[in-house]
């Protein structure tokens, strides 16, 4: 008996088999013994569970009743649930314009500095590009006291420059990209945890998945 | 059951997101007999199943801002009713059938012994069912008594079609070797 049948039999007798697949099936139960009984046992099987008898419960009515008592008092905001909704699912839009606003800026801002240092920008727009030395602030006012020279002050004025001007993007890249990650992640959490990846749910856990 | 159109289930499902209660009690009338019957082969017991399809009911109403109609409000409630049920499981340490009093048997039989006979087989089946893994049992109960297609369950239960079907075929498999004996009986009542 062919495994690749057995595991089909199921949804060929609760009639999930179309095409290909419903031939194959019933090709193979005119050949083979084992998988007819198969058929048989399974079938057995179904009318046990419709034959298992259910008790007396209470008319619709009634439960609809003792529901209605049960109701919180306080009725659902629907709008207000919905703007939470809303905003959690705009969470990652407003994130990535975010990062594309950054992006752009820090663009310009490279692109006007350097067109400035080859000298095509006029008086003007150059009051736009920051100053080079604020690079270096407190670095060369160190070596203006004589407190650092040499080494040491070329090391500062790198070490300046690098958290001035090169560790900021980085810095909002990363806490962008982190920000991003944790809701996919509590998306992710909700979404198996309750399966409708609807942060907001309240209620009954679901545990089936 | 109380039926009610598509159309009119949609109309009263947005009253009731917008907080119509009268709205809602006709949801939970159409809805009644169906959740009880899951909640009921998902537990086996005929009091909890009343007290799980009243939280049911409640947890869609606290929920319901959130259902889409994109989903059938059918399978959206059999999710709650199934996971409800599977909570009241773990709280009152898993519930076996009780006392077959709670049963309406049917006669099948012209006797007494037949009767009893059936009785017997039902509460076997019975045992058998609940003994299943929860997320297996969730499948049959949905496929057997709610003839639920693969596709609706798989939405129900938010789970791949292909994870429908491998877990149908286990719990099969299991109740088939859990009720050997019992399924020849009914094989042999069906041949007499």
């Amino acid at each position: 008996m062919s495994d690749h049948i057995l595991e089909l039999i199921g949804a060929y007798l609760d009639g999930e088999l179309h095409g290909g697949q419903l031939r194959q099936v019933e090709t193979h139960l005119d050949e083979c013994q084992s998988c007819r009984e198969e058929v048989q046992s399974l079938q057995a099987l179904s009318t046990a569970l419709q034959a298992a008898p259910l008790p007396d419960f209470p008319t619709p009515e009634r439960l609809a009743a003792e529901v209605a008592l049960r109701l919180p008092r306080t009725p659902v905001k629907p709008m207000s649930r919905r703007a939470l909704e809303v905003g959690w699912w705009l969470a990652p839009v407003g994130l990535i314009l975010v990062w594309i606003f950054l992006s752009i800026t820090l663009l310009i801002g490279n692109v006007v500095t350097i067109t400035n240092q080859i000298g095509l920008l006029n008086s003007t727009v150059t009051q736009l590009v920051p100053d080079a030395t604020i690079g270096t602030y407190w670095s060369g006012t160190l070596g203006q006291f004589g407190l650092l020279t040499g080494a040491s002050l070329q090391w500062a004025g790198m070490t300046e420059a690098f958290t001035r001007t090169t560790l900021p993007p980085i810095i909002w890249q990363v806490s962008i990209a982190l920000l991003y990650l944790s809701w996919m992640a509590i998306w992710w959490a909700r979404h198996t945890l309750q399966g409708l990846g609807q942060p907001f749910d309240s209620g009954s856990r679901p545990t089936v998945n | 059951m109380t039926s009610i159109s598509q159309a009119n289930e949609m109309e009263l499902v947005s009253r009731a997101q917008s907080g119509d209660r009268n709205a809602f009690s006709e949801l939970v009338r159409a809805h009644a007999q169906g959740v009880l019957h899951v909640i009921y082969r998902m537990c086996g017991d005929m009091q909890v199943s009343e007290d799980a399809a009243q939280e049911t009911f409640i947890q869609a109403w606290l929920r319901l801002p959130s259902y889409r109609p994109r989903a059938s409000l059918r399978n959206w409630l059999y999710r709650i009713a199934v996971n409800t049920a599977i909570d009241m499981l773990r709280k009152e340490k898993r519930i076996l059938p009780g006392a077959v009093d709670d049963l309406a048997l049917t006669d099948p039989g012209p006797g007494p012994e037949a009767r009893v006979a059936s009785s017997e087989r039902a509460e076997a089946v019975q045992v058998a069912v609940l003994a299943l893994p929860d997320a297996s049992r969730a499948v049959l109960v949905l496929r057997e008594y709610e003839g639920l297609s693969y596709q609706e369950i798989a939405e129900a239960l938010d789970i791949p079609v292909g994870t429908v079907m491998s877990r149908l075929n286990y719990a099969r498999k299991l109740l088939k070797e859990n009720l050997e004996v019992q399924l020849f009986s009914y094989a042999e009542a069906e041949n007499v």
